[in-house]
């Protein structure tokens, strides 16, 4: 990784830290929330799931749509990169900067589940796919604002990647071997894990290799 | 010895829906001041995007410092300094942070510089972005230019914002640039006064075409408005470099490109004034003569 790289990434880091620390905060909140009783539990397992969402979206739009929209584009662009450089530096960057608050609150979310005894070992896998299915979900935001300039198109992006995620908490968790498992004593890794998670990985490397082949290689920067 | 031009443009073409910059040809020598003039829509911007990089020419060739553009931008960008007036920096991050930002990734960055330049620009290194005024920030986009000695700065409409003393200070600072004779400037501006004052070369464009391009000097030393008065009727002789004729009773105002003594002598005693033309003027003249010329 160059110098340019790491300087560029590490100014992702500078103006998002703001919104990086309030995410993990309001995240691990609702975790602390979640830990006692069954309506705390959704309250703040909401709480939890909002906070990891909403940080994606408002990262990928003011990383990048935002970027654009308010003519800060050029000035990162009259620095010595090519386009190439901008795409891949765009995607390093704000994807680690997702995945700070995201691996926390994974983590969170995993030690919960293991170290709360009213909470079953078997909702484990069905954690662990919804925490991949948020990342693959930023993944696809991110794909989408860094190949398109439209708001309209940028909005519909978001709410469909939003609505994806109540799609997916009620088809994956009634897919009858993930949901005979949910309150199981012991976690179980069956076929149907693999699969789904298999599944968010190929989604997860096909939008974060599109914009190489797509938005890095267009004519026209601006 | 050649010397590498730091701007060559070669039958440059690029297409957009509405507008079309066709068949652009220009260079700009190290050590020269370009003032590059047209109206709005005329096509500055799109031309000073295909140097920069940020557009690919649909046809010709562009090179900027002797780097192929787009390809080698990343390479040429080191040695240009870009500045827009419609270029933002990052509204939640300080004048200062920018600076530490900009010095870092460019060797040349020169701390004392910036510093003398963040004094005469009048600038807190302290405030954010956002609440710079629109004059200020200007400011600070080409101080962080200016800072890091670019061989070439590229500025497009860099004072349309800025106030009469805002413009001053910015002007006089470019001026300096220009001490090392290795340095150039591409300037846009439809302001032709600023262009005027610290050009030494100018670039007409219209409507994505190049009108003319010539040294200031030479400009202003071809162009005149010659006054006759010759009795009511009289058909004068075809003359050749006539840019415009305009009859008002016995009174002609002529215009035009190849001033000579020579016109005065043949035009006789019917000259009652022969008025040097300010760049405004030459400009004006000149785009409507090409239009005329091009039946637009």
């Amino acid at each position: 990784m160059n110098m340019l790289t790491r300087k560029l990434i590490a100014k992702e880091f500078y103006l998002h830290r703001w919104l990086i620390v309030g995410s993990t905060a309001a995240g691990l909140a609702g975790l602390a929330i979640a830990a006692e009783g069954a309506m705390r539990f959704n309250i703040g397992m909401l709480t939890w799931l909002t906070a990891i969402i909403a940080f994606g979206v408002m990262l990928a739009m003011l990383g990048i749509a935002n970027e654009r929209k308010e003519r800060a584009l050029q000035f990162v662009l009259s620095l010595p990169l090519s386009p190439g450089d901008y795409v891949r530096i765009k995607l390093i960057g704000l994807l680690l900067c997702y995945l700070v608050p995201w691996a926390i609150l994974s983590a969170g979310a995993v030690v919960l589940l293991l170290v709360r005894p009213n909470l079953p070992d078997g909702l484990l896998p069905f954690a662990l796919l919804l925490c991949g299915f948020m990342l693959a979900n930023f993944s696809v935001v991110l794909c989408g604002a860094l190949h398109t300039a439209s708001e309209g198109v940028m909005t519909i992006v978001i709410i469909v990647t939003n609505m994806n995620v109540t799609l997916f908490i009620f088809l994956v968790g009634a897919v009858p071997s993930l949901n005979d498992h949910l309150h199981a004593a012991a976690p179980v890794w069956n076929d149907a894990f693999w699969i789904v998670l298999a599944a968010e990985a190929a989604t997860l490397s096909i939008a974060l290799s599109l914009p190489y082949f797509v938005a890095a290689r267009r004519r026209d920067s601006i | 010895m050649t010397t590498t031009k730091h701007i060559e443009m070669r039958n440059v073409r690029k297409a957009f829906r509405f507008f079309t910059l066709e068949d652009l040809s220009l260079d700009l020598e190290p050590g020269q001041i370009m003032g590059f003039v047209g109206p709005n829509g005329a096509g500055k911007s799109t031309s000073i995007r295909l140097m920069t990089g940020l557009l690919t020419p649909d046809a010709g060739e562009v090179r900027v410092l002797g780097h192929a553009m787009p390809d080698a931008q990343a390479i040429a960008k080191r040695d240009i300094g870009f500045v827009s007036d419609d270029m933002r920096l990052f509204g939640h991050a300080s004048v200062g942070w920018h600076m530490r930002f900009v010095a870092s990734l460019y060797p040349g960055w020169d701390p004392q510089y910036a510093k003398a330049l963040v004094k005469r620009f009048n600038l807190r290194i302290e405030q954010n972005v956002s609440g710079l005024s629109s004059g200020e920030h200007v400011k600070t986009v080409l101080m962080l230019a200016l800072a890091r000695r670019p061989r070439l700065l590229i500025l497009d409409e860099p004072t349309s914002g800025l106030d009469p003393v805002a413009r001053h200070e910015v002007l006089t600072e470019l001026m300096d640039v220009l001490r090392d004779e290795d340095r150039s400037i591409l300037f846009s501006s439809h302001n032709t006064v600023d262009v005027e004052r610290i050009s030494d070369r100018i670039t007409f464009i219209d409507r994505g075409r190049l009108v003319d391009s010539n040294d200031k000097e030479d400009f202003l030393e071809r162009w005149r408005r010659i006054q006759l008065q010759v009795p009511a009727g009289t058909t004068l002789p075809d003359l050749p470099h006539l840019v415009s004729r305009v009859a008002d009773g016995q009174f002609v105002t002529l215009t035009t490109n190849r001033f000579s003594k020579d016109l005065v002598a043949f035009l006789g005693s019917s000259v009652r004034e022969v008025h040097r033309m300010s760049l405004e003027e030459i400009f004006v003249a000149n785009v409507m003569h090409h239009r005329e010329a091009r039946g637009e």
